[in-house]
This record gives C-alpha cells, sequence and structure tokens, in this order.
C-alpha cells in the first residue's frame, strides 16, 4: 500500500463510505445468491469432514477459492464503478 | 452452532467481564461515532508489521494490534495472551482453543453496535437471517412434517369458478393471492380479528382464501362469500353484469383497508395521519403535487395518497413513455388559472406530478375504456412494459434534481442505497369488447415461473407470453425491500 493508497483508504474510513460501500457489497451477495452458494460450500466441508474437528482456517482455505469465483461480474464492476466515481469526485473538492 | 464461548473466554469474561469487549467492538469494529472512525481511521496497522492486513485483531487483554500472517500467534506466545477480536467482523478467536468461538452475550453486544453505526452512517437495518426463537424452535421440533418446495412445484396455484361473468373478481383475487408480500402477511396469520363475527369480515374471507390456496388441493375454488362480501361493503358495485376489473381493484383494497382498522391494526400507530394497515402498508404511494405560478415562480406542493396510477395510452407506446408524459409538468393555460397564494390573483401556471413515495407494490391502470356522454370504446394500442422497471426517474427529488442541472448523483455514497427497482409478478388482461369481453391474469408464482389463469383453468406461460400481452392492470413489486431503522 502506497501512501496515498493510505490516505484515500483512511478517508474512506473516517467519512463512514467504507462501511457504506461494505453494506452495499453485502446486499448485493444476497440479492444474486452468493451467501447461499458459500454456505452450501461450507456445509459441504463440514460433511466431508465429519470426523475431524473443522476450524474456521480450514474452511476458509477449502471455500475461498471457489467463492471468489463465484462472485458475479456485475457486481464487482457495479462496486468498481461505484467506488472509482465516489473518490474521483472527492478528489475535485 | 455452540455459543457458550470456551473455557478460557468464560474465565477472562468471570475475571474482566464485558467491557473490553464493549470498547474494542465499538471503536474499531463497528464505529458507533465519528470520533471511533478517527480511531479507527488512523491506528488500525499490525504493531508488529505495519500492515493493514491480512484479517486484523485486537488482543483483547491489552488491546495489541496484530494481522493474522503470524503475528497474533507471537503476541500469544510471548504475552501469554489468548483471546482476540477480528477487527472485520467483531468475532473472537481463542489462540488455545485454536479456532473461533461464539458467546451469546457478546454476540449480543456486537448486533446492537451494528444497528447503532447503521442508524449513524443513514443507512437501512442490514440483513439478518431469520433465526427461530424459543417458541419457534420447539414448534419446529414438535411438528414433524415437512413440505419441501421444489423449483418446479406448482403450490399455491388454484383455478376460480366463474359465477357468471365473475372473471373480473377472479382476476384481482389470483393478483392478490400473489402478491409476494401479502401472501407472506397471510401465510403468517398476522391478522387478528376483532370482529364480533367472523363471517363479517373481509380481512378474514381473505385469510381463510389464502389457507385454501396453499392447502395443496387441486380443485378450482368458488368465491361466492367473498363477492357477497365484497357487494354487501361496497354497494355502488353491487348489481352489473360484466364489472371493470379496476373498479373492483380498488374497492376491495378500500373494504380490507377498512376492515383492518375494525382489527388489532387501529391500534398501531399511525405516522404522520396515514393509515398504517397492511393495505396501506403495501399499496399506498404519495403524489406529489407542484403548482408553480408563472409570473412570480411561486410553487405550492400538495401530498396524495394513492393506491394506483391511471395512465393514458394514446400516444406514448412503452410504461416508461406513459410515465414519462404523467410526470411532465403541464402548462394549465389561461382557462384554468390558479389563485396564486403570492400574487393574491387568478394566474396561469404550470403544474406537475412526481412520485413523492413509492409503494411496496406499484399498480398501474392503463386507461384502455374511454367513457364519454356520446361513445364508450376500447383503446388497444400497443403499450410494451418491462419485467424490470426502476421507478427512479419518477421520483419527485430525482425530478427536482435534474430541473436545477444537477449531474446524477447516484454515485454519491448517500445515493447508493437508492433503489427503487420493481419487478412485474401479475398482469391482467381485458379481450374482447367493450360489451362483450373476458378478463384473464398472468402471475408470477415463483421467480421466472409465470402462469395463466382463466377463470377455472391455470396454464403454464413464458415471460415472453406475458410481455407480449396487451396490458390493462400491471402490478410491480419492489425487488429489494429495506428493513426499518427503528433504533434508539
Ligand atoms: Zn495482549
Ligand atoms: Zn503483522
Ligand atoms: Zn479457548
Ligand atoms: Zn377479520
Ligand atoms: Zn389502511
Ligand atoms: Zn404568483
Amino acid at each position: 500500500m502506497t501512501v496515498n493508497n493510505t490516505i484515500a483508504h483512511q478517508r474512506l474510513i473516517l467519512s463512514g463510505d467504507r462501511e457504506r460501500f461494505k453494506e452495499l457489497l453485502r446486499r448485493r451477495l444476497i440479492e444474486c445468491g452468493w451467501r447461499d452458494q458459500v454456505r452450501m460450500l461450507c456445509r459441504d466441508v463440514v460433511k466431508e469432514n465429519e470426523s475431524n474437528n473443522v476450524t474456521f482456517d480450514m474452511l476458509v482455505t477449502r471455500v475461498t477459492p471457489r467463492a471468489r469465483a463465484l462472485v458475479p461480474d456485475t457486481v464487482k464492476k457495479e462496486l468498481l464503478q461505484k467506488i472509482k466515481t465516489h473518490l474521483l469526485t472527492q478528489k475535485d473538492q | 452452532m455452540n455459543d457458550n464461548g470456551c473455557i478460557h473466554l468464560n474465565n477472562f469474561k468471570a475475571a474482566k467481564g464485558i467491557h473490553p469487549y464493549k470498547i474494542v467492538h465499538a471503536f474499531f469494529v463497528s464505529c458507533t461515532s465519528y470520533e471511533a472512525r478517527r480511531y479507527k481511521a488512523t491506528s488500525c496497522l499490525c504493531f508488529t508489521c505495519g500492515q493493514p492486513g491480512p484479517r486484523m485483531h485486537s488482543c483483547l487483554h491489552c488491546i495489541y494490534f496484530a494481522c493474522y500472517a503470524g503475528h497474533i500467534q507471537d503476541h500469544s506466545k510471548s504475552k501469554k495472551h489468548f483471546l482476540y477480536v477480528d477487527l472485520s467482523y467483531g468475532n473472537i478467536f481463542c489462540a488455545q482453543c485454536q479456532d473461533y468461538i461464539y458467546d451469546r452475550e457478546l454476540t449480543e453486544i456486537a448486533m446492537s453496535h451494528r444497528l447503532k453505526e447503521a442508524k449513524s452512517l443513514g443507512i437501512s437495518v442490514p440483513f439478518m437471517p431469520w433465526l427461530p426463537n424459543n417458541n419457534e424452535a420447539l414448534a419446529l421440533r414438535r411438528l414433524r412434517k415437512r413440505r419441501l418446495i421444489s423449483p418446479h412445484t406448482t403450490i399455491g396455484l388454484r383455478g376460480l369458478q366463474n359465477l357468471g361473468s365473475t372473471c373480473f373478481m377472479n382476476c384481482i383475487v389470483q393478483t392478490l393471492i400473489h402478491t409476494p408480500l401479502l401472501r407472506d402477511y397471510f401465510l403468517g396469520e398476522k391478522h387478528k380479528c376483532k370482529a364480533q363475527s367472523s363471517g363479517k369480515c373481509l380481512v378474514c374471507e381473505v385469510s381463510k382464501l389464502f389457507q385454501e390456496f396453499y392447502s395443496g388441493a387441486k380443485t378450482p375454488l368458488t368465491l361466492h362469500r367473498l363477492l357477497h362480501l365484497i357487494w354487501t361493503h361496497a354497494r355502488h358495485l353491487a348489481g352489473y353484469e360484466q364489472q371493470d376489473a379496476h373498479e373492483f381493484f380498488i374497492a376491495t383494497l378500500d373494504v380490507l383497508h377498512r376492515h383492518c382498522m375494525n382489527g388489532v391494526e387501529d391500534t398501531e400507530k399511525k405516522e404522520n395521519g396515514r393509515c398504517n394497515c397492511i393495505i396501506d402498508q403495501i399499496f399506498t404511494g404519495g403524489l406529489q403535487s407542484d403548482v408553480v405560478c408563472t409570473s412570480c415562480s411561486g410553487v405550492s406542493t400538495t401530498i396524495d395518497p394513492f393506491w394506483d396510477i391511471s395512465l393514458d395510452v394514446a400516444g406514448p407506446g412503452s410504461l416508461q413513455a406513459c410515465l414519462e408524459r404523467f410526470t411532465r409538468a403541464e402548462h394549465l393555460g389561461s382557462a384554468a388559472k390558479i389563485k396564486c397564494s403570492n400574487c393574491r390573483v387568478y394566474r396561469e401556471s404550470t403544474k406537475q406530478l412526481t412520485l413523492e413515495t413509492l409503494p411496496i407494490v406499484a399498480s398501474f391502470h392503463l386507461k384502455r375504456f374511454e367513457h364519454s356522454s356520446q361513445i364508450d370504446r376500447k383503446i388497444s394500442a400497443f403499450v410494451s412494459f418491462p419485467a424490470e422497471l426502476d421507478m427512479t426517474p419518477f421520483m419527485s427529488s430525482h425530478r427536482r434534481a435534474v430541473d436545477v442541472g444537477a449531474t446524477d448523483n447516484n454515485n454519491a455514497p448517500e445515493g447508493v442505497f437508492e433503489d427503487n427497482r420493481y419487478s412485474l409478478f401479475a398482469v391482467v388482461n381485458h379481450l374482447g369488447s367493450l360489451d362483450a369481453g373476458h378478463y384473464t391474469a398472468y402471475v408470477r408464482q415463483m421467480k421466472g415461473s409465470w402462469f395463466k389463469c382463466d377463470d377455472h383453468m391455470i396454464t403454464r406461460a413464458s415471460l415472453r407470453e406475458v410481455l407480449d400481452s396487451e396490458g390493462y392492470l400491471l402490478f410491480y413489486h419492489k425487488t429489494v425491500l429495506e428493513y426499518e431503522c427503528d433504533v434508539s
């Protein structure tokens, strides 16, 4: 992370906009069914390992690559577009 | 899920209480104040490596910030501190158990902070999945019978007998039965009746009807009781041979609303004078009318509730074009002068209608019937309508922004959540001529699954077929529902 990036990041947190964007992302992922799909992936991992104790780290390593791939392009595009526009308008002020 | 924490957390709570968690959570996970956001913005870096991640945690014992790439592990070895709060999600990691642990009391604190944070940022309450309470969990365990809803189910579909030109009623009933939020209300048995004899309450009758539709039986239903009830309470309708489905729709909402008022619902608070009954919660929007004096530019604004929007069909060609024309400023001319409160004389003025608040169900009535003293006729002009409709361009707030020349501010984070998307879920059609016509309805039973209801006959239909139909009444449901934020 460069210094500029850090400042932009800090500004996003300070204004609360980071949380707003995070909430928007959360909503879009629920709307498109991603959250349910990931739940099912997690269930499968737990079922496969019923005999051992499944830890969070184990779930993360097994599920993350597939979960990332499942995020729809439309969601990524919308978020990217909105954050970009937002940062540009901030710069102007 | 076990939400009793672990022995290590329980020992920590016994010694130090919940305060350390509360502080860390309110300042670095869900910031409940501007001051907290300032702390979070400037100090959330790993004390060991100076990086902002991966997965920042705070030691619950000494508020040492460390990342999950080995540095909380280092800290727990050197300091013998075992409990860490994940700063992204607020969960607790126990280095002795080597996993995240969950504690009911701390989860509740986290939830209340999340609500406070949402409120301070002006966003609605975040989505929370349904969790059964103790009573519900008990009921679920006791009632073992489950009905699995498959993607090809025909549940909720049932034909309706024609009692002699009652297709106008059948169409409206099919529409109401397939209104998602109304269905949830009735299947959740939310109507608690206060009426002395249940045979007189239309809301009770509709409640029974929902049970019939979802009972699994397939034989067509006969609605003479319902029709009789509506005719008793909306006398202006009784006696006609063939009726107008639109008129019947409005009359039905009105009787339902009146009977809701006699139920328990009337004890609930009415916000700014508006009725809070289930019908008004779902179907009522606010129509803003701005009259501008052409001499002094003074504006007089009124807002009226509406249940549906009637649109002229001659000309436009699409629903959006109809709405565009409906919300356009219109010059009232010299024959229709209005007394301006500023100038204190009658002046020419312009009038503009916009939507101040949107209902959850937006109902559009295409004015296909023209009644005048000379002629009664049906206008069969083609009007296309979309499966997904964004209502933003027709809102008062949007129109105002356009008028002052402001650019589209939909990207501002405050506007980011403004979501006015609607999905088509029912279409009522009138077939044939004015005096020898017949009504049918298309209803969306599940996402992407459409059916044609022609009295007792129910047949599968494609979305294409629905969108190609003429369209008389169009019903749209809000795509995303907001949660109300009522945290004090
Ligand atoms: Zn420590
Ligand atoms: Zn580190
Ligand atoms: Zn532990
Ligand atoms: Zn009742
Ligand atoms: Zn009401
Ligand atoms: Zn004036």
